[in-house]
């Protein structure tokens, strides 16, 4: 595939006549690692809700993998994973039983072979047979990623991943996510909040203040731009207050 | 696609304790429906027995047995208020259950993430809904057959059967449109508990409120309480009486009491045209259902309770 991973035009959204997006361009490559940074209710999970096919936007388009998101839909959803905030699935089911149903859905061939594949993959696979209802938030956050993947797609889109880990469950997300974009190519959209993981994780970050994209770099032109700040919260600081 | 929905929604329903703990309660009263006509028939078989033996001592006639001059049917005639009652509120729990944990629990936007149609998930829900009540149906009816076999010591002949079959074909109807309330209740109100109340709502105002509206207001009716009260010159009642085809749950019992012969005989056409109404609405009901989903917002999934 060419071109970009993820390309914005002008997108705008409105809830009830306010504007919660205006007027964003922004354009991801492939294999990269974006963070997509902004306090709450900056637009971020909008933006996250237009890509993965949610909602339709109000205003400019979206394409993922060159698919338009709101005239083609079937195609951009065979190709993308989605990891809401809060993990949750059916609480009576077991781990392969949601994740089957997930495969299927995305209509993988061969879905329980692909979904023991991803749990191994993911050092999980004790996880399997357990219902999913007694887990604890770190092992429902990795089989959040087992289902967002189960299917190998090229894009993955993370919205606020790391809210409610544990030191260690961050740890492992953040390895994950290494993990994943270099085994398996995939171009990760994390949505979030803790600037620490993105300067770990993140190739390029976005900055999300009040609908309007004001900040757009990679992680290494930023630390350029900014040398004075001692942290990446300096900088997020910084940018919120002077718009590039 | 529609078969994964539905068979991971009949997987679902099947570890549900709630929707388990209802069945349980639903079967166990189709179940008391026959031992109650069990020891009713068997206390008046031995009543009568001992009355045959008392009145030939004396040299009297005896009187045919009564059990005899009733319908064998006539047994289950508590099916008929049982269904409504419990079964409607069963119904009415499975069709909220098969919408409101992808709803509450933001599930609907994982699988709204996928390459899944929004018809195609409706419909995929409704099947299994239709399934479960069809599993549920076919319990009760085999029970019932269970019951008229004690009872009546003798497996009951072809023309009871179908019967039967015609009377849980109609029920299950019947319970359909519960699930189907149920499911459109779901997603009409974000709140799980909400939509629970809002079904249950509609059910009360079908059940009791109709029908007390199109013939129990009626002065005749406490006295005479019959499926179409005699004709009143009061426009009021002359009114609510034209609403009476449209009271599905007087008009299920009305059927009802046709199919298992406990009313009194009306032309065929006459209670086929009874169930009509309710074909009406589940069909209403089924495309208002495929039209919410596809209208909902389930970017909002998650943010009920």
């Amino acid at each position: 595939m060419k071109g970009p991973a993820i390309e914005i035009v002008g997108l705008g959204h409105k809830y009830n006549d306010i504007l919660v997006l205006h007027d964003v361009d922004l354009s991801i490559d492939r294999g990269e690692i974006f963070g997509f940074l902004g306090h709450n209710g900056a637009g971020k999970t909008t933006t996250v809700n237009i890509l993965t096919t949610l909602i339709r936007p109000t205003l400019g388009r979206a394409l993922v993998n060159g698919h338009d998101v709101a005239t083609e839909r079937r195609l951009v959803t065979a190709d993308i994973g989605y990891l809401p905030s809060e993990v949750r699935m059916y609480p009576h089911m077991t781990a392969t039983e949601n994740l089957t149903f997930f495969a299927e859905l995305s209509g993988v061939e061969k879905a329980k072979h692909a979904v023991a594949e991803t749990l191994e993959y993911l050092d999980c696979s004790d996880l399997a047979d357990r219902r999913v209802g007694s887990f604890s938030t770190g092992m429902r956050q990795r089989i959040g990623i087992a289902q967002a993947i189960v299917h190998r797609p090229s894009v993955l889109f993370l919205d606020e991943p790391t809210a409610g880990l544990d030191p260690s469950g961050i740890r492992q997300l953040r390895r994950t996510i290494l993990d994943l974009n270099r085994d398996l190519g995939m171009t990760v959209f994390m949505n979030t909040h803790q600037l620490s993981e993105v300067s770990r994780v993140c190739t390029t970050i976005g900055v999300l203040s009040r609908g309007e994209l004001i900040y757009k770099d990679s992680m290494e032109a930023t630390t350029r731009r900014f040398p004075d700040e001692t942290s990446l919260e300096d900088i997020y600081v910084q940018m919120e207050g002077s718009p590039a | 696609m529609i078969t994964t929905v539905t068979s991971q929604q009949l997987l679902s329903l099947r570890r549900q304790r709630v929707f388990l703990a209802a069945l349980s309660m639903f079967v166990a009263m189709t179940a008391a429906a026959g031992v109650l006509g069990w020891s009713s028939h068997n206390t008046i078989v031995r009543v009568y027995d001992e009355a045959v033996k008392l009145l030939a001592a004396d040299g009297q006639p005896t009187p045919p047995n009564p059990f005899l001059l009733k319908p064998e049917l006539s047994l289950l005639s508590n099916m008929v208020v049982y269904v409504p009652l419990l079964g409607a509120l069963l119904a009415l729990l499975l069709g909220h259950l098969s919408l409101t944990d992808d709803e509450s629990t933001g599930l609907g936007r994982l699988i709204f993430s996928r390459r899944v149609s929004r018809t195609g998930y409706a419909v995929g829900k409704i099947a299994a809904a239709a399934i479960a009540l069809s599993v549920i149906v076919l319990v009760a009816m085999a029970v019932s057959v269970v019951s008229l076999m004690v009872v009546n010591q003798r497996i009951p002949p072809i023309s009871v059967l179908g019967r039967l079959g015609l009377f849980y074909s109609m029920s299950w109807l019947y319970l359909m449109l519960f699930a189907l309330v149920g499911m459109a209740a779901a997603l009409l109100n974000r709140r799980r508990s909400l939509a629970l109340l809002s079904a249950m709502g509609a059910w009360l105002v079908i059940t009791f409120a109709i029908p007390q509206f199109t013939s129990a207001l009626r002065p005749t009716s406490s006295l005479n309480p019959i499926a179409d009260p005699v004709g009143s010159s009061q426009r009021f009642f002359q009114i609510t009486a034209l609403a009476r085809p449209i009271s599905i749950a007087e008009q299920y019992k009305a059927a009802s009491g046709q199919i298992l012969s406990t009313a009194a005989p009306e032309p065929g056409w006459q209670t086929a045209l009874r169930v009509v109404p309710l074909m009406v609405f589940v069909g209403l009901l089924v495309a208002a259902v495929v039209i919410l989903v596809r209208r909902h917002d389930f970017s909002r999934s998650g943010n009920g309770e």
